[in-house]
């Protein structure tokens, strides 16, 4: 049987993994890069951080954001969660036949103030329009180019550190949804797109003892926490009462049968770090206008761990173990 | 000199008996058996039989051959026994032979066993040495596998090793006539375990048979208890305090699942409960299980004890401390529940109960080490068959014969209720009742008890075998035990189960009548007609899949599924069907359309656990479940005959339509979308008896027309059919069926001694794999 590419291969989840795994990085040969969201490498004798990302996000605009905000602030993100200043974005877009130019245009200007806002420039772009059918309106590819800060994470990980998130987790999976479906769910729950590098560059600023810090998009907080235990060795405690989450997000979670911690966030990131600075950690979040809600979430329980494992305490006293989200997940209960 | 003079013959025979024969008193019975009709020779164990040689007068050996198949030792049970001539030895006695361990290597493993009529007596004999002594027991009774740590079953390879027996016990244990002859747990008062009656802080506040009475003190005035039994810690209060009842369901965190009681003596129990001969011969076997009973109408037991249900799990007190603590105070029954939070592993050790400082003030508890723990058995009767829905205590570990070289796998069952199978040469260990393991604490639990298992048989796992469905806890085990991992369909797993549990082989048809399983074509099965055997099979027909808005939050919110079922059956009006029904859920409905509609998160599923959901949620009998299946068992509550005899609900033989729809390509498909509308139309007109009743039929008519259906088409198709699938516990649901199938000519085969639910799933899970094995080994 002719092996096919499925949506499921996209979502970040299990089959994303394998699809990395077996053809990008064994084609590409390269390991140590692709544990962290951008490549850091120098360049005549300063260390800068490369990353590329494409958002193909339906519908392009949605209560919170639109494809052109997402556009600068995933990739802004992706610089800063590896210590980077952001300093450049090129820009590639993908027009399909017929797209309104006035969509275009709101698009293209919330790039700019984004990136204003970022201060970040946007240097290049390409523009191709295919036929009619062969694109979904809009999509762009965004390349980022930061300079890795003078304070940096270092990845000694001990036992006890803390597992640290920005703010309530989900928003963005939820706003995405029901303004895609109109489902009719009952909220007004915005995307949480945002840009968090100034909120990462005044912790890396004033706070030692930052471990690591992943932006938890694409298969949400559980499979980013997945990732990092697997890459460094290491296995994590959460509590699930500890992690916050807005009750509507709840809500919908609770009709959907979905499971918060696989939703997608655009504006959160997920830090371990020293359990000594934790309160430091957590008193700057929480002054940023993006890290009001920030908690600590959870712990490390366990280091030089060959088999790094995600768990959750659960509210009834039992241990549950969490893995990379997995397709779709079909009940198991009889 | 014989008075008929000198016609008597002289013969020896050798017995070869196999079985359970061994740590249930057989050499000791034997032996005086023997002596009673004057013949002298041997008696020997070794791995696997029991290898006796008699030799006397002709009539003398015919008549002890004849005691010995017909009046053996309670707690024996023989499979096979043979015999034939063999030489003269002139034996001057008989005598018991030092163990010969040579043999095969099948263990053999005795079950704990409910405390015996003679130590009872002895119990309640105040010249007795025991008089009052909560730990004696005998050959025929009193802990096994739950103080086993390693085999041979002797006292040194047992927890009792370290209590050393007094002059007394010792005397007892190796006289071959007195009935604790090489009973390895035997003690007393004297050398044995004691009692103590300790605080949170796990301060002794009593001992001994001041313990007893401390606790019983405690239980009257309403308090909860933990209690050391022969398995585990339960936790225990008095029966008929409602507020006591409610104390203990909040602090274990379950709600409204049935909790079981013990009660003093048969005759208490049938003043509160039916108890047919059956399920009496059940209640006072050396078993000694719960046994689901039908409540009687005018009970006066708490609501709180079985919320919602006519039926009440009971069992009779089988440890002598348990018996004791009905003796020596005036309480009728308590609640007896295992001693730990829901979904969490039963507590065995002392420290894991005080964690946390323990779920009860008071723990009566004792100093003799429990080393593998064991949950008590559950058996519902239907008639004169019995269903297990646990197998547990008193049973474990068996080896169950089978028809494939089975060794070296290991099958890991489900997700739920599981039990997990161990193939050892033709036979199958299977695991007790484990439960649902579904967190870390219940996987550790898992994984420990598949230790036990290596410690006690020392075996090899070159392959294991996994249920299909990607998110099974277990499953993620198996690369760990063996890198030769067989993957093997539910339902398939579940029609070979029941296939193996009857010894049939040839290729045959099954009706799997189940929850949620994973199929094979990436949907939800759950209402199969199979054909096939252990190496292949084929799907020929299946109920019509439905959505699931919500996955797995629909199987534990039936309103759900049967929303699901509507409005995918009736896109244009069911959502105005669904809300009409589920009133308070209009927002919700809403969005499940379009769940539905965009399938987002929306499994589609065919089965018949999710068709009871469905018209249990449409009844309202339930329309969220706090508990595996609570919408099916208080469905199938309303069949209870003395119910609706009481209620006289008119028995008709009616039905409700139904379609099946024939495919020349693919399977069958059974549609029940026209008895959902009729049952919703008649909800308002009916007894909700009556449609309950009317649609139990439908589905075992919609069982028999479908099968007709496929034997018209398919001819050469052989008339034997298994049944199988959770869906089965359902009394009614397996007798009917089997009997219709029966009157029209087709030879029927339901489970024995395997569950019929997920609990079944690795013995069939084994059988499968041990196929495979053996057709890769012949390529
Ligand atoms: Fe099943
Ligand atoms: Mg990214
Ligand atoms: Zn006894
Ligand atoms: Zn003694």
């Amino acid at each position: 049987m002719v092996q096919r590419i499925s949506l499921a291969h996209g979502e970040g989840g299990e089959l994303t993994h394998q699809l990395i795994q077996e053809v990008f990085m064994s084609a590409f040969s390269s390991k140590k890069e692709i544990q962290h969201d951008s490549a850091v490498f120098p360049i005549e004798g300063k260390r800068i951080a490369v990353t590329t990302d494409s958002y193909v996000v339906q519908p392009i605009f949605f209560p919170g954001g639109n494809i052109g905000k997402l556009a600068i602030t995933g990739t802004v993100n992706d610089l800063a969660v590896c210590c980077a200043v952001p300093k450049m974005i090129t820009a590639g877009f993908i027009l399909e036949e017929g797209f309104a130019l006035s969509d275009l245009n709101k698009i293209v200007h919330s790039m700019a103030e984004e990136a204003k806002a970022a201060n970040v420039k946007i240097v290049a772009g390409d523009t191709k329009v295919v036929e009619k059918g062969s694109a979904d309106g809009i999509f762009i590819n965004t390349t980022g180019i930061g300079a890795i800060s003078e304070q940096v994470c270092s990845p000694a990980i001990k036992k006890g550190d803390c597992v640290v998130v920005s703010g309530t987790i989900g928003d963005h999976g939820i706003a995405i949804l029901s303004a895609r479906n109109q489902l009719g769910l009952l909220t007004d729950v915005q995307s949480d797109c945002a840009s968090l590098h100034s909120l990462i560059q005044s912790l890396l600023e004033q706070v030692d003892g930052i471990r690591l810090m992943r932006d938890p998009t694409r298969g949400g907080l559980a499979t980013s926490l997945v990732e990092l235990c697997e890459d460094f060795q290491f296995s994590v405690e959460l509590e699930e009462d500890l992690i916050p989450i807005r009750r509507e997000v709840t809500g919908a979670c609770n009709i959907l049968g979905f499971d918060p911690l696989y939703l997608a966030n655009e504006g959160k990131v997920v830090i371990v770090c020293d359990s000594t600075n934790k309160d430091k950690v957590i008193e700057i979040m929480q002054n940023h206008k993006y890290g009001e809600e920030a908690k600590v979430i959870g712990k490390v329980i366990s280091v030089n761990d060959s088999n790094g494992k995600l768990y959750s305490r659960t509210q009834i006293g039992t241990t549950r173990r969490i893995h990379r989200l997995n397709g779709m997940i079909l009940p198991r209960i009889c | 000199m014989d008075q008929r003079g000198l016609s008597k013959t002289y013969k020896a025979v050798k017995i070869k008996v196999g079985g359970r024969v061994q740590g249930v008193g057989f050499r000791p019975y034997v032996f005086s058996l023997a002596k009673r009709w004057q013949l002298n020779g041997t008696i020997q164990n070794n791995s696997d039989k029991v290898i006796i040689h008699v030799e006397g007068e002709e009539y003398s050996i015919e008549h002890f051959l004849h005691h010995l198949k017909e009046s053996p030792p309670l707690l024996a049970k023989i499979t096979n026994l043979e015999h034939q001539p063999t030489v003269y030895k002139s034996y001057q006695q008989f005598s018991i032979l030092e163990s010969d361990l040579t043999g095969s290597p099948l263990p053999a493993i005795s079950a704990d066993s409910a405390v015996c009529q003679d130590c009872l007596n002895e119990l309640n004999d105040p010249s007795n040495r025991r008089y009052h002594y909560p730990f004696i027991n005998c050959t025929q009774c009193g802990p096994r596998y739950t103080i086993l740590e390693k085999l041979p079953y002797d006292r040194k390879h047992t927890t009792m090793h370290s209590f050393m027996m007094c002059e007394d016990c010792l005397e007892e244990y190796g006289d071959p006539m007195n009935r604790r002859h090489h009973a390895q747990p035997t003690c007393c008062a004297k050398c044995g375990p004691s009692l103590s009656l300790v605080n949170q802080k796990r301060e002794v506040i009593a001992e001994g048979e001041s313990a007893i009475r401390g606790t019983i003190d405690a239980l009257t005035e309403g308090r909860i208890i933990s209690i050391k039994g022969l398995g585990g810690y339960h936790l225990a209060c008095d029966m008929k305090q409602p507020y006591a009842i409610t104390h203990l369901r909040e602090i274990k965190s379950r709600p409204t699942r049935p909790l079981a009681v013990m009660m003093r003596s048969l005759e208490i129990v049938k003043q509160y409960c039916h108890v047919s001969l059956k399920e009496e011969e059940l209640l006072t076997s050396p078993i000694m299980p719960i046994v689901v009973l039908k409540q009687k109408i005018n009970r006066s037991l708490p609501n709180e004890l079985a919320p919602g249900l006519t039926t009440l799990g009971v069992m009779l007190p089988y440890t002598p401390l348990h018996y004791l603590l009905f003796k020596l105070g005036g309480l009728e029954g308590i609640v007896l529940t295992s001693a730990n939070s829901s979904g969490l592993p039963i507590k065995y050790h002392d420290k894991d109960l005080f964690e946390k400082g323990g779920l009860s003030e008071f723990s009566l508890t004792h100093n003799r080490v429990i080393k593998n723990p064991l949950d008590d058995s559950v058996v519902e009767v239907n008639g004169l068959d019995e269903t297990y829905l646990r197998k547990a205590r008193g049973f474990v570990p068996e080896p169950i014969k089978t028809t494939i070289d089975t060794s070296g796998i290991v099958a890991l069952g489900g997700q739920q209720k599981n039990t997990f199978s161990i193939g050892i040469g033709e036979h199958i260990l299977m695991s007790p009742h484990i439960g649902e393991v579904d967190n870390e604490e219940m996987l550790d639990h898992f994984i420990q008890q598949i230790g036990v298992y290596k410690r006690i048989v020392n075996i090899d796992m070159d392959h294991v075998a996994i249920d299909k469905h990607l998110g099974y806890s277990v499953n993620k085990l198996a690369k760990d035990l063996s890198p030769n991992v067989v993957t093997v369909g539910h339902h398939h797993a579940h029609h070979v189960a029941c296939m193996e549990d009857n010894g049939v082989v040839d290729p045959c048809v099954g009706i799997i009548l189940d929850g949620t399983g994973y199929g094979e074509d990436g949907h939800i099965w759950g209402f199969e007609f199979l054909y096939g055997d252990a190496a292949a099979y084929k799907r020929l027909a299946h109920m019509c899949y439905c959505p699931l808005p919500g996955g797995e939050m629909a199987v534990k919110e039936p309103w759900r599924t049967a929303s699901g079922m509507i409005l995918h059956h009736w896109p244009k009006e069911g959502q105005e069907m669904a809300e009409r029904l589920f009133p308070d859920k209009k927002a919700e409905i809403s969005i499940l359309k379009k769940m539905v509609k965009l399938k987002i998160n929306s499994p589609m599923a065919g089965t018949c656990g999710r068709l009871f959901d469905t018209v249990s949620a449409i009844l309202g009998v339930c329309l969220k479940s706090s508990y595996e299946g609570e919408a099916a068992i208080k469905l199938a509550g309303y069949m209870n005959e003395n119910y609706l005899n009481a209620r006289s609900i008119e028995k008709v033989a009616q039905s409700y339509p139904f379609k099946i729809i024939q495919s020349a390509k693919g399977p069958f498909q059974l549609d029940f979308s026209p008895m959902i509308s009729q049952i919703i139309q008649e909800k308002e007109q009916l007894q909700l008896e009556e449609i309950i009743y009317k649609f139990h039929q439908t589905v075992v008519l919609s069982c028999v027309e479908m099968i007709l259906a496929l034997y018209k088409e398919k001819a050469w198709l052989p008339k034997r059919i298994v049944l199988s699938g959770g869906s089965f516990q359902n009394g009614y649901l397996s007798r009917e069926l089997s009997n219709s199938l029966k009157q029209k000519g087709f030879k029927v085969y339901a489970h024995q001694q395997i569950p019929c639910h997920d609990g079944g799933l690795s013995f069939g899970q084994l059988i499968i794999a041990a196929h495979k094995v053996k057709n890769e080994k012949l390529k």
